[in-house]
């Protein structure tokens, strides 16, 4: 009986509010989580040592509501995993204090994750409202602009946040693999557990519009704003999320194992280990053949020290090392090696989307005094086992492994080459030369819906009204935004068509002043 | 709300070019950029009462903006509202002292109040702003005939005629002035371009006969 009634209200769902010192706009945001089409939630708001907002949720009345009142400012991270401890729901969403749901948000994701995708975890988009407070604390809003509306990419979460925390759900089971949020981050700390969820699950992207944020223009005292100011404070944060690894097993990430061959550890080898931490994004453990090498005093997280004879040769240390990698690839890099901005990550894409076997990939700035490459742990194991006495490269050869260097089309982030190309091109004017790039990346490329929505701008640009026209009318039918009921708005006063003009124009009316947002 | 792009420029491949801009033009302007066009769709299609509120509306979203004001002022007009219009186009006039339509707006103004000597000013400031303002220049026609001088206007035209071959609503007051100025040969020419344009035309067909007429007896006189 239960289990029938479950299936007809569905999977509780729990909402997670964390709130510091913002009362007029909590009152808005749990309206708007309260008057959801999908009504079995558990909402938890968890006071992270403001004033208090007793008042303000005993209003509502509403007994799917849990306050955590705590005296003490500890942080938005500590805030979640308070409230992640008392989450019950099959599925977690999240809500800042000043954002705002449609009321088809939860409904939306929920739908997806039971019925439509072997994720778990979804997203979806959301307008980014940009806003002057006025004097009497309301906003005076002066637009709403989908400005992140990305695929999921797995190798750019890694490097790059492009999902909205707040337009995120995902099974709560998920956390116990991710690990709770990180309270050491004072910044970052969406970016660092979406990167996290990244390592068990694909994201599922849900191309509507179901919430917006608050962005005010002249606001610089945000908490946030102000942290990212302090750049040493803010770089560090980033080096932690990017060196952070959940416990395995991992389902969609392979590990990747760092070799490093010295000799000693003296001041370029510590150098050298720290570019490896400025620049690799790729989740890594470096492993150290040394005779006795203290790994503390590194101060470098996922070191690994594989003792080996003092006398032991290159290809002995390596081979040492290999017998304790746990990564999938591994990659050898000797001492002095110049590690830059994506050193390992454009041959190590190549390797993981190479569908012809037996290739290994010489790093970009490899020479044969400084020799390094990426390759599958296997086929190095199958190398050395057949061919020990052979130094490594010839021992690859040997084993009919071909190495070679990474072509350009093989890199990864091709995507967004392209797209700052042309964004350049119309930076500059070059409309003409501008839009059909954009609608040549929406067709080979992810991300249509945002590709043509710039390409339908650039044809309106270089006045190629009728193609504008052709794309904008697609768009609109398929996810209409402000911006997109604008633009066709344009189309049709170019074409005298007022009466039209008019009524999209009304449309786009309608979505700034919230007028579909009735509960407030 | 943590949109964690934002400060990573320092690791950044693509510079700003990602999507991660932070405050773009875009992001203060649109509100006010869907009021203004409404304000202009309204009042083209006659609603003026609804375009004045669309353009109040921009005009407290965008302050400083010009466009709400220009639009006040022809709201205004329209609704014969001269002293009101004023207020709005020296406002705007006052916001962006280049806005070639507050002065052909204020040119308007003076035109109905029958100071053809202000309105024949404002329009020329508009058309020295922007000599592609088809109103300003229609405007300094009708006003040079009020005055019965035309001297500065054949200029005017031919600029705009040069940018915009064919346009007879400008080729027909040219013919005319033409003729008026006794250049009888270069109004035939043109009215003849009309005529190419658009046979029908029965006012440039009148003009043509006179005109061949004033040729005529030019031709004879010489003899």
């Amino acid at each position: 009986m239960a289990g029938n009634y479950e299936r007809k209200i569905g999977p509780v769902v729990s909402v997670l509010i964390p709130t510091f010192n913002r009362p007029r706009y909590l009152a808005e945001a749990l309206s708007s989580v309260l008057q959801q089409s999908y009504t079995n939630l558990q909402v938890i708001i968890v006071n992270d040592g403001g004033r208090d907002i007793g008042d303000i949720i005993a209003s509502f009345n509403d007994p799917r509501l849990i306050y955590i009142n705590r005296k003490q400012n500890l942080g938005k991270a500590f805030s979640l995993n308070q409230a992640l401890s008392k989450a019950e729901g099959k599925y977690i969403a999240y809500l800042d204090d000043d954002d705002l749901y449609y009321p088809n948000h939860i409904e939306t994701l929920v739908d997806v994750l039971e019925n439509q995708t072997d994720c778990q975890v979804a997203y979806s988009d959301l307008y980014k409202m940009c806003c002057r407070i006025m004097p009497d604390g309301s906003r005076q809003i002066l637009s709403k602009v989908v400005e992140v509306t990305r695929d999921f990419d797995r190798f750019f979460m890694l490097y790059y946040n492009h999902v909205l925390h707040v337009s995120l759900m995902h099974y709560r089971t998920l956390i116990e693999k991710t690990g709770p949020y990180n309270e050491q981050l004072n910044v970052l700390i969406d970016w660092d557990i979406a990167r996290r969820l990244a390592f068990f699950s694909d994201f599922q992207h849900v191309y509507e519009i179901t919430g917006e944020y608050c962005h005010p223009i002249d606001e610089c005292d945000r908490i946030s704003i102000q942290r990212r100011k302090d750049q040493d404070e803010y770089l560090k944060n980033v080096f932690t999320i990017r060196t952070t690894r959940p416990a395995k097993p991992w389902s969609k990430i392979e590990d990747l194992s760092i070799i490093f061959i010295t000799q000693q550890m003296d001041n370029r080898a510590k150098e050298t280990l720290n570019s490896i931490r400025q620049y690799t994004f790729y989740p890594y453990e470096i492993y150290l053949p040394l005779p006795q090498v203290d790994c503390e005093s590194l101060s470098m997280p996922n070191v690994i020290n594989v003792s080996v004879d003092s006398f032991a040769s290159q290809s002995q240390r390596i081979d040492a090392a290999l017998a304790k990698c746990d990564g999938e690839y591994i990659v050898i890099l000797p001492n002095g090696f110049p590690v830059r901005n994506f050193w390992v990550e454009d041959s190590l894409y190549a390797l993981i989307n190479n569908s012809s076997d037996r290739e290994a990939f010489e790093l970009e700035g490899s020479t044969d005094e400084l020799w390094a490459v990426v390759l599958k742990k296997d086929y190095l194991i199958n190398a050395r086992r057949e061919f020990p006495s052979l130094a490594i490269l010839e021992s690859l050869k040997a084993a009919d492994i071909f190495v070679r260097r990474v072509l350009a089309e093989e890199i990864p982030f091709q995507f967004d080459q392209l797209l700052e190309k042309t964004k350049l091109a119309e930076k500059n004017g070059k409309w003409q030369q501008a839009a059909p790039m954009f609608e040549y990346i929406a067709e080979h490329y992810q991300n249509q819906l945002w590709m043509k929505t710039l390409a339908a701008k650039a044809f309106f640009n270089a006045n190629n009204i009728n193609k504008a026209q052709e794309l904008c009318s697609e768009i609109n039918r398929q996810r209409p935004t402000v911006d997109t009921f604008l633009l066709e708005a344009k189309i049709k006063r170019t074409g005298k068509d007022f009466t039209q003009a008019i009524k999209l124009l009304e449309q786009a009316e309608q979505i700034l002043e919230g007028k579909e947002l009735l509960w407030i | 709300m943590d949109i964690t792009q934002e400060n990573f420029d320092h690791t950044s491949k693509f510079g700003n070019e990602s999507q991660n801009e932070t405050i773009q033009q875009n992001d203060v302007t649109q509100h006010y950029l869907v009021l203004q066009e409404l304000g202009d769709c309204c009042s083209s299609v006659g609603n003026y009462t609804q375009a004045q509120q669309y353009y109040e509306k921009a005009a407290t979203l965008a302050p400083d903006e010009v466009g709400p004001y220009v639009g006040l002022g022809v709201v205004a007009l329209q609704k014969n509202l001269l002293d009101d219009a004023e207020i709005a186009f020296r406002v705007a006039c006052r916001l962006d002292g280049s806005c070639a339509k507050a002065y052909a707006g204020l040119a308007m103004i003076a035109q109905q109040r029958a100071d053809y000597e202000q309105a024949f000013k404002m329009y020329l400031k508009s058309l020295e702003l922007d000599s592609d303002n088809l109103i300003a220049l229609l405007g300094l026609f009708q006003t040079s005939c009020q005055m019965g001088t035309f001297s500065k206007v054949i200029h005017y035209l031919e600029v705009y005629l040069n940018m915009h071959p064919g346009d007879i609503s400008v080729m027909f007051p040219l013919a005319a002035l033409y003729m008026r100025d006794g250049s009888f040969e270069r109004s035939r020419k043109l009215l003849m371009s009309i005529l190419t344009l658009d046979p029908d035309n029965e006012d440039a067909a009148n003009l043509l006969e006179e005109v061949e007429h004033n040729l005529a007896q030019q031709k004879q006189t010489v003899m």
